[in-house]
């Protein structure tokens, strides 16, 4: 009796491990380490959604050939160290091809090892100019355009405005004293110089700096037209908008991506109105984007409570669908579905549309890893609305 | 039969190791060391280096908080010293490892040493201020000296190399890592067995007295503080290898907090405690962090609920430690192995 037991339960383990491999081969896994918790929490756990979000709907239109994607993830609580243990332990046991993560700082720090030793595809949510470095790291990808191709995007659609008694547009840079704020600057100088564009004050403060008395004395002093906001999230935005109402200055505010969201807009309440920017997504509310329906439907039918979803969740749905689209190209050429094959992907990626989400968008630029495409919005009504088409850069 | 330990030399109450058991022990825990790499994966191999370049750093600063009474909020910044001046000389320099590693910890000496000049002025509270002062005003250098530490976005290095071996993954790491882990120890236990450990004891304990017994407060503190410096200089050195890439975020001044905690929960003056305490911080947030994970994955609408949790269960277990313990992990340990020491013939 007893020895029938036995083998009755080596019978079904041995089935439920058969059954268990031949699954693990129809699925296509994408490990994230998100920061859900900590700092960036605001930001991290709708990344973590939106990207969840993006495979399933990939999987509900079927998946890549008939293979599922299975999402793993981790909260990494925005610290480096975490976020590195989770990017090892995900690794370590579940070998995916794909993986996202957090912050610059874990992209950099896990760079030497994804270019020797991983080789999986990375995205996250950094935008940093130094990750998307083709030649430098072959295997990480920016969801959009740099901070530096945001800051270009802006200054070229400045640089189409018409022109206050024909002298030069005069830009001012304002930015937080951090890896974030620091990273487009030099860039955008020299791009400003190119276009013609003055840039006659920068400015430079801690993050959620309260006081900026001096800073708005300085913008006072060198009247911009335009003054760029990069580094922030909210603090100090709303205090220098509407410090530089009190003191009568005729500027018009732009921000990059972290400082376009629905968060700042309502901070700012009525005085967001005439706040411009750029980003690389299309907004919740914009109905007429064939692909924000598309998130609309999944969306009522999954989250049925959810009535708005932050640009960080168009972020990470965006990363999912370059994730999606990687694996369909590789499954197209009959590759299998490696972090090798997906890399060698990435660069042939050519006027793939995004269903209105991100433009039409090609990562077939030499040096970058990015889309290199955004567009202006301008906020009226406490809603962005668009004012250009999509800008892109190399053009 | 076993049933107590008598000392009747000198030397024998001043033995690291005060019996064959405790000697045995040992053996077993190098015999595990030894076999750990070649069983585990990369996560738990990554988890031990991490662990291990803490404890180097949470022994120096136990050296100087717990056993010299110099609280120090600035230990981050001189393990970020060591961390740059490795980050420096290698990417600059081509200067190989292992002359990289003592340099590291000398130039973090010597920031440790002028930092530490205050201290004889300050006590408590106005010394932690001090330290405070220097970790801000380090971590301020660290992002704005950008044409010696590559600013904001850091240093990248190649991978160390020792006697033509590249340490580039968890595995080769593991072993220098354990090797300078099992050094620093070493070298810590024994210092307090010499006339300068206890000078800092008898500083710790009351300065004024230490000072009337003819202990040189200004040479003994200089001496803490230089001895602290150049093991948070190692430790610095080895998480800029282990990472390959070095930015002023590594340095915060949370993680001088953080190596506060650790000796604190471990246990203020104990060697041992250091190590408990680094592995507390390091294990425990992961393993609170693995259970919470089992359970989203059970109920995943309550994500939002669970991953919060993280951060409050820790900080409950720190609280509830100290409130039960103290002393540390370090006396907890210690009451455990009273219970076993004449197990099971207990009286």
């Amino acid at each position: 009796m007893k020895k029938n037991i036995m083998l009755t339960l080596a019978l079904v383990l041995s089935l439920l491990v058969s059954v268990g491999i031949s699954f693990a081969g129809e699925t296509i896994k994408v490990g994230a380490g998100q920061p859900i918790t900590g700092r960036f929490a605001f930001a991290g756990k709708h990344i973590n959604q939106g990207l969840m979000d993006s495979l399933n709907y990939a999987n509900e239109q079927g998946g890549v050939g008939g293979m599922q994607f299975q999402y793993i993830y981790e909260d990494t609580g925005y610290d480096l160290q975490r976020a590195i243990a989770s990017f090892k332990k995900i690794m370590a046991q579940e070998n995916p091809p794909m993986m996202y993560g957090e912050s610059t700082g874990v992209g950099k720090a896990m760079a030497p090892e994804i270019n020797s030793r991983y080789h999986v595809v990375y995205g996250s949510t950094s935008f940093s100019e130094e990750l998307s470095d083709r030649e430098k790291n072959p295997y990480t990808f920016v969801s959009g355009p740099t901070y530096s191709q945001q800051f270009g995007v802006l200054l070229k659609y400045i640089a189409q405005q018409p022109k206050k008694n024909n002298a030069p547009h005069k830009v001012a840079f304002f930015y937080s004293d951090t890896e974030f704020g620091r990273d487009p600057i030099p860039y955008a100088r020299e791009l400003a110089k190119k276009l013609g564009i003055e840039v006659v004050a920068e400015e430079v403060t801690k993050v959620g700096a309260v006081d900026i008395t001096s800073q708005l004395l300085d913008l006072k002093r060198n009247k911009p037209d335009y003054c760029i906001f990069q580094g922030y999230v909210v603090p100090p935005i709303p205090e220098v908008i509407r410090g530089a109402k009190d003191f009568g200055l005729d500027i018009t505010f732009m921000g990059t991506f972290w400082a376009m969201s629905k968060m700042l807009l309502d901070k700012l309440g009525p005085d967001a109105e005439g706040y411009m920017g750029v980003s690389p997504y299309a907004y919740w509310y914009m109905d007429d984007v064939p692909m924000i329906q598309a998130m609309k439907a999944f969306s009522k039918k999954h989250h049925p409570d959810v009535d708005y979803r932050p640009n960080s969740y168009m972020q990470g749905w965006f990363t999912g669908m370059i994730y999606v689209k990687l694996a369909q190209m590789c499954h197209d050429q009959g590759l299998p579905i490696t972090g090798e094959n997906l890399k060698n992907m990435l660069p042939k990626i050519k006027d793939w549309d995004t269903g209105g989400l991100n433009g039409v968008v090609s990562f077939t630029n030499t040096n970058t890893n990015a889309t290199a495409t955004g567009k202006v919005y301008k906020a009226q009504n406490g809603k962005f609305v668009a004012v250009s088409d999509w800008i892109r850069l190399d053009e | 039969m076993y049933i107590g330990d008598f000392k009747e030399t000198y030397a024998s109450d001043q033995a690291v190791f005060v019996n064959t058991t405790s000697r045995f022990w040992l053996g077993v825990l190098f015999v595990l060391l030894a076999v750990f790499p070649f069983v585990v994966g990369d996560y738990l191999l990554f988890m031990a280096n991490l662990i291990g370049i803490t404890i180097i750093g949470a022994v120096g600063l136990n050296i100087l908080t717990g056993c010299a009474g110099q609280i120090s909020l600035g230990h981050a910044a001189f393990i970020g010293v060591g961390g740059y001046t490795a980050a420096i000389l290698s990417s600059r320099f081509n200067m190989p490892f292992l002359l990289c590693l003592p340099l590291s910890g000398c130039m973090s000496a010597a920031f440790g040493i002028i930092v530490g000049g205050p201290s004889l002025r300050l006590k408590g509270m106005y010394l932690c201020i001090a330290t405070l002062s220097a970790q801000l005003i380090l971590e301020f250098v660290f992002v704005h000296w950008e044409s010696m530490t590559g600013g904001i976005r850091g240093i990248n290095i190649s991978p160390p190399q020792i006697f033509g071996v590249v340490l580039d993954n968890d595995f080769k790491f593991y072993f220098l890592t354990v090797t300078l882990v099992i050094i620093c120890v070493t070298a810590a236990r024994n210092l307090f067995r010499t006339r300068v450990g206890r000078a800092f004891i008898a500083i710790r304990d009351r300065d004024i007295s230490a000072e009337l017994m003819g202990i040189s407060l200004l040479r003994y503190k200089t001496y803490a503080f230089a001895v602290s410096s150049f093991m948070a200089g190692l430790s610095g050195c080895l998480w800029v290898n282990f990472l390959k890439t070095v930015t002023p975020e590594h340095f915060p001044l949370l993680e001088s907090v953080r190596y506060l905690a650790m000796i604190i929960v471990g246990g203020m003056g104990s060697i041992l405690g250091s190590i408990f305490g680094a592995v507390f911080m390091t294990v425990v947030p992961e393993g609170i962090k693995s259970i919470l994970g089992l359970l989203v994955s059970v109920f995943p609408n309550a994500m939002s609920f669970l991953f919060p949790l993280q951060q409050v269960i820790f900080g409950l277990l720190i609280v509830i430690f100290l409130v039960f313990e103290p002393h540390g992990l370090a006396e907890i340990w210690r009451r455990i192995k009273n219970y076993f020491h004449l197990w099971p013939f207990d009286h």
